[in-house]
């Protein structure tokens, strides 16, 4: 006897005898040949149809969030692996190591969580910049540090000016969270010294478009696929050898002394 | 029979996946499922974890039968021989820079196992005529195999010396192979001759020192990672 069908509701997809069903459209019919790459990707990330406007933005980030140089750990991850020579480990690889990372969409994830809390206890008072301050303080008394804030290795982040720039443009800048995030941005930087990197102000970008703090992280990894495409397929069409295995003059040890086991010691 | 897809229109939807006559069923060929797990047939928590190693464990569920006593030891040496894997290799390096970049233990975990994988797949395309042979050694031994340099040449006899103890014998042995080759002809000798079983062998046995490279690195300390090694020299396209 069969046991009980196993159901599980999705929202997604459906493939059905007449055409194939995505998130409540019909693919065939309504989706291909009229939704851009962008716009099935705001689909799959949003779970709706985004307008050109949200399409704008996504495109913009992806321009503004293009830092890939092969250095960057994620994306050298991506380029070691790769020099085994298969494309889709190399690439995921590198995606992995954005689980939960101190860098790159996992801290556009702690981002927003932390612009969520901050944005309710401004309240709708970006402008006051006391309270502003008072509010900053006491996140910081609470917490360690402030994600979204500070900038490595250069004084201050040049993907946030890029992306402001557009956000200006687009006419995005007045928009709640994208406030909270500058009126916080400059409590910071009077507290600490410390700039908005573009974690935060992604965060801040996409919350405004109704994203939870997960789809923010996902539209994160998604705008910025295309880096581990470009290092994956370079790296793998020519696999470096060198990086396989790197020469014993490029490691120093630095574990424990030569020592022998109870069992191997004569007796 | 329920129909849980609906469209729009509250219309039932069927597709061709619907149609197809596939089971019902998932199969289990190595674990049963259930609070008494046994693998392969053995129980496991009253038979194997009392009288076998974790290597002998290690080679039932990948072949399907215990290894015979005399070559459990040699199993064993093989897996300590094949464990160490240093970061100078991509699979560890792999791991410590998902460390550095800050991941969780599972990620990097996860890191070190598709690395290590990719490690042994060329091991095992670079060994594929070795195994070939090895299925049907009719010719001379491939010279390609034989250990060139002293060091490697230095590895493959303490590898013989190891399991000449145990009483591990093989004629292509006295060949000289490479350390590689030997290890692969090794586990090869006692059963694990699918390439599978055996990338699988290897991934499992290098596991550990992959993770605990990556585990003894600080997270997220970009600064003691060292960014530029290699130096990368940018060239635009003309």
């Amino acid at each position: 006897m069969s046991p009980p069908p196993l159901v599980e509701t999705t929202r997604s997809a459906f493939w059905a005898s007449d055409e194939a069903h995505y998130h409540g459209h019909r693919v065939f019919k309504e989706l291909a040949g009229k939704e851009s790459w962008t716009g099935m990707m705001g689909l799959s990330l949003f779970g709706r149809k985004i307008p050109p406007d949200i399409c704008g933005v996504l495109d913009d980030a992806v321009g503004a969030l293009t830092l890939a140089d092969p250095r960057i750990w994620p994306l050298k991850l991506t380029r070691v692996v790769g020099s085994y020579g298969g494309l889709l480990p190399a690439l995921f690889a590198g995606q992995l190591a954005e689980d939960g990372a101190r860098i790159g969409p996992w801290a556009c994830v702690e981002a927003a969580k932390a612009l969520l809390l901050l944005h309710a206890e401004i309240d709708g008072q970006q402008d006051d910049a006391e309270h502003v301050s008072q509010v900053v303080a006491e996140y910081r008394r609470k917490h360690r540090f402030v994600w979204g804030f500070g900038t490595p290795y250069r004084g201050r982040d040049e993907r946030v000016v890029a992306f402001r720039r557009s956000m200006e443009q687009r006419q995005r800048s007045e928009l709640p969270y994208y406030r909270t995030m500058n009126a916080v941005a400059r409590a910071m930087k009077e507290a600490t010294g410390a700039e908005p990197n573009i974690g935060g102000v992604m965060a801040s970008a996409l919350l405004d478009m109704d994203l939870e703090p997960l789809e923010v992280g996902a539209t994160v990894v998604a705008v910025i696929q295309h880096m581990f495409f470009s290092q994956a397929l370079e790296s793998t069409r020519a696999p470096n050898l060198t990086l396989r295995e790197l020469p014993s003059e490029y490691v120093t040890y630095r574990g424990h002394e030569p020592r022998t086991s109870p069992r191997g010691r004569p007796l | 029979m329920t129909h849980p897809a609906s469209g729009a229109s509250g219309a039932i939807l069927e597709g061709p996946l619907d149609a197809a006559p596939f089971p019902e069923t998932l199969s289990a060929h190595v674990v049963t499922p259930g609070p008494r797990p046994r693998l392969h047939g053995y129980d496991v928590e009253a038979d194997l974890a009392c009288h076998y190693t974790p290597t002998d464990v290690l080679f039932l569920t990948l072949t399907g039968e215990l290894p015979a006593p005399e070559l459990s030891a040699a199993l064993g040496i093989a897996f300590a021989f094949l464990a160490p894997v240093s970061v100078a290799h991509a699979s560890v390096h792999a791991a410590v820079l998902a460390r550095t970049c800050g991941t969780t233990s599972s990620s990097t975990i996860g890191v070190a196992a598709i690395a290590l994988a990719e490690q042994a797949r060329v091991l095992l395309d670079e060994h594929a005529a070795w195994l070939a042979w090895l299925a049907a050694p009719n010719d001379a031994f491939p010279a390609l195999y034989r250990a060139a340099d002293a060091s490697d040449a230095a590895a493959s006899a303490r590898l013989r010396e190891a399991l000449a103890v145990v009483g591990f014998r093989a004629p292509w042995l006295s060949e000289k192979p490479t350390r590689s080759a030997a290890l692969l002809g090794v586990l090869f000798t006692c059963g694990l001759t699918e390439r599978a079983s055996l990338e699988a062998a290897v991934v499992t046995a290098r596991l550990p020192t992959a993770v605990a490279e990556a585990m003894a690195v600080k997270v997220a300390d970009f600064n003691q990672y060292p960014t530029n090694l290699p130096r990368y020299s940018y060239q635009e396209l003309p």
